[in-house]
């Protein structure tokens, strides 16, 4: 009786599985749609949306239609952790996001113990991919975008090529891991073009005033200065370098592509150039920022949307090469995707650090008059 | 020289908003922490006038002012009048003041959400040379009017009748108020008076530096500052606000900037041991 029983049990079990084939495949959505980030978080929520109702009416993945499980992780470490428990009790096939370096690496060791694979958005740190202790890559990371010794580089080459500068002063976030970093990547590939940083200044987070570190690198007269913060950091320190009579040409990073750097810097920062993810001028993307204005009314708020919709692809393709929505299997075929075609252009993976191949960055030059970022030029990665 | 001069403009601002701490800890022995959101709410009204209504410098200042007066008489009705009637120890007026704090930010954030706004270009950016260093010409306007309003206001206090009332109050309230005087109306005035600052203090920030719902943090070192300067005490606000402030600079400049803030918060711990009373305080047991 005991041994029909389970035998009842185990076709149960059978049978369910097979009604549940036709069940639909779940991705979770981690993503900052509140707080200080929330101008991206919605932007991508959009995003995704609008690829998913594409991949679904082409037939989804493996044939199972695509469901998207998204919660707020309000761009905030702590959160993020509870949204991946979430999510690994939800049962997702992947993640994609989040889109920042710190609440990506906190969110990464869950997600690695629940054999899910995340694909970050706009995480450009090292460490998300790579382990920072062991030095190994993990397992179950990924990203479509760039990463800071690319970004740092393209910067440094810029200023050094371009706009001949011999002198460069830095100014970073001492408590943010993405200033640190970069700072090191930009002096590292400055001096190794011959060029010199002749000040490297620090300050705290939720600081506001940078004029006693502004005053000594006023001194030192540099051609050109770093400022590898965020944009409303970066808008303070340009209207305070301006007002010390700082008069070097402003250089930044990704995190400055916000269309409010305008309103919070005005003039000061007319003129900077900064490495951008994407470009709304961009030819490759033109196609889908046509298709994000016809639905949403509105630009897409870069280069968020464009990374989370690459992130998109690479599951699905991933799923279609491995034949299987199984977290290991997954992972493997994330690893070894090579030439697919992405919303942002064509992508490998280097499956020794999980990063991608080719990735481009453009430069962007502030042009306050017009309210745009300019498109200035594109650095081929690899 | 530069230096000195940087510090003394980033004192200014200190010094404007330690001017309310003092008085109102001048009255009610207790340092009202919710000084902080009053100046964010001014600098809010500020901006609400120079973006909505396009109103010029003067105008948008006095309108802040106002509102932010206003705001602060009323968060003293709601949140301490009744405390202070049942004659509540200070502590638990301050835990009220740290309340009202969180709520006026979070309902900030709910209602307004957490987006930076910066103010309109006011002035244009033109740097000021002085004996060799420079500065920005809205550095200097500031300076100059928060050294001026302290002025107005100890005149204000020493010459007026109300002034004179008020300063009777800071000896003794329940005297005072025997004398016939009605201590409802004058502490609804003081706590006008430090909102008023506060509103100055708000607009001044936020064209300085930018304005969202945790602005207020930055009262943390006009706390320090009206310490320095002896809680309680005007002309001990106006010369702690720019001491800090100079110190501060020396410190990033000459040490490291990453030790401003321990270099800061060490001296607010060591003061309240040691020399309890600030540079002109006057002699009390309590100063929390």
């Amino acid at each position: 009786m005991k041994r029909f029983l389970i035998f009842c049990a185990a076709a149960v079990l059978a049978f369910a599985n097979a009604a549940f084939a036709a069940e639909p495949v779940r991705i979770g959505h981690t993503v900052s749609l509140t707080g200080g980030a929330s101008m991206w978080g919605q932007s991508e929520a959009n995003a995704v949306d609008m690829l998913v109702k594409k991949i679904n009416a082409e037939g989804g993945i493996l044939g199972r239609p695509v469901e998207v499980i998204r919660y707020d992780n309000r761009n905030d470490a702590v959160e993020s952790v509870n949204v991946a428990r979430r999510l690994a009790g939800d049962k997702v096939i992947a993640v994609i996001g989040p889109a920042q370096s710190g609440n990506s690496i906190a969110t990464a060791p869950i997600l690695e113990r629940a054999e899910i694979p995340m694909i970050v958005t706009t995480a450009t740190n090292p460490y998300v991919t790579v382990d920072q202790k062991t030095e190994k890559v993990r397992p179950y990371a990924f990203r479509p975008c760039f990463i800071d010794p690319f970004q740092g580089t393209v910067a440094a080459r810029f200023a050094a090529d371009r706009l001949g500068a011999k002198k460069a002063a830095i100014l970073y976030d001492v408590g943010s891991d993405y200033g640190q970093w970069l700072s090191k990547y930009f002096e590292d590939a400055f001096t190794a073009r011959g060029g010199k940083v002749v000040a490297k200044e620090a300050f705290r987070s939720e600081e506001l005033d940078y004029r006693a570190q502004l005053g000594k690198i006023r001194e030192f007269a540099p051609d050109v200065f770093f400022i590898p913060t965020s944009q409303k950091e970066a808008a303070l320190a340009a209207k305070q370098a301006r007002d010390l009579g700082i008069s070097a040409v402003l250089l930044g990073t990704d995190n400055w592509g916000s269309p409010d750097l305008i309103d919070l810097g005005g003039e000061a920062v007319d003129g900077a150039y900064f490495v951008n993810l994407a470009d709304l001028d961009d030819p490759d993307i033109r196609s889908f920022v046509t298709e994000y204005r016809k639905t949403f009314g509105g630009d897409p708020v870069l280069p968020n949307p464009i990374m989370a919709q690459d992130a998109l692809i690479m599951i699905a393709e991933a799923a279609k090469a491995a034949g299987s929505i199984e977290g290991p299997k997954l992972a493997e075929a994330l690893a070894n995707l090579k030439d697919i075609r992405v919303t942002s252009g064509v992508l490998t993976m280097d499956p020794s650090n999980h990063n991608p191949l080719d990735k481009p960055a453009v430069i962007q030059k502030v042009d306050v008059k017009k309210k745009a970022f300019v498109f200035v030029e594109k650095y081929q990665g690899r | 020289m530069q230096t000195l001069v940087t510090g003394l403009s980033v004192g200014g601002i200190y010094s404007l908003m330690a001017v309310g701490y003092s008085l109102i800890f001048s009255i009610l022995s207790f340092s009202n922490f919710a000084h902080g959101a009053v100046i964010m709410l001014g600098a809010y009204i500020g901006l609400a006038l120079a973006t909505r209504l396009h109103w010029g410098l003067g105008l948008v200042v006095a309108g802040s002012v106002v509102g932010a007066g206003i705001i602060s008489v009323f968060n003293e009705r709601v949140a301490y009048a009744a405390l202070r009637r049942r004659r509540a120890p200070s502590l638990f007026l301050m835990i009220s003041a740290m309340g009202c704090s969180v709520f006026l930010e979070n309902t900030v954030y709910a209602t307004i959400g957490s987006r930076f706004f910066a103010f309109p270009e006011f002035f244009r950016r033109e740097v000021v040379s002085l004996w060799g260093s420079s500065l920005s010409l809205l550095d200097l306007f500031a300076f100059t009017v928060s050294v001026g309003a302290i002025f107005a206001l100890h005149l204000f206090i020493t010459k007026t009748k109300t002034g004179i009332a008020i300063r009777a109050g800071v000896n003794d309230m329940t005297m005072c108020s025997l004398m016939g005087v009605n201590t409802d109306r004058l502490i609804s005035i003081v706590f006008f008076l430090a909102g008023a600052f506060a509103g100055v203090a708000g607009v001044f920030l936020g064209i300085k530096y930018l304005v969202y719902p945790t602005m207020g943090w930055v009262t943390n070192k006009a706390y320090i500052a009206a310490v320095i300067g002896g809680l309680g005490s005007l002309p001990g606000a106006l010369a702690g606000g720019l001491i800090l402030g100079v110190l501060e600079t020396l410190v990033s400049t000459y040490l490291s900037s990453v030790l401003r803030d321990v270099f800061s918060f060490t001296m607010l711990i060591a003061l309240l041991i040691w020399l309890p009373n600030g540079l002109m305080g006057r002699e009390t047991e309590e100063k929390i």
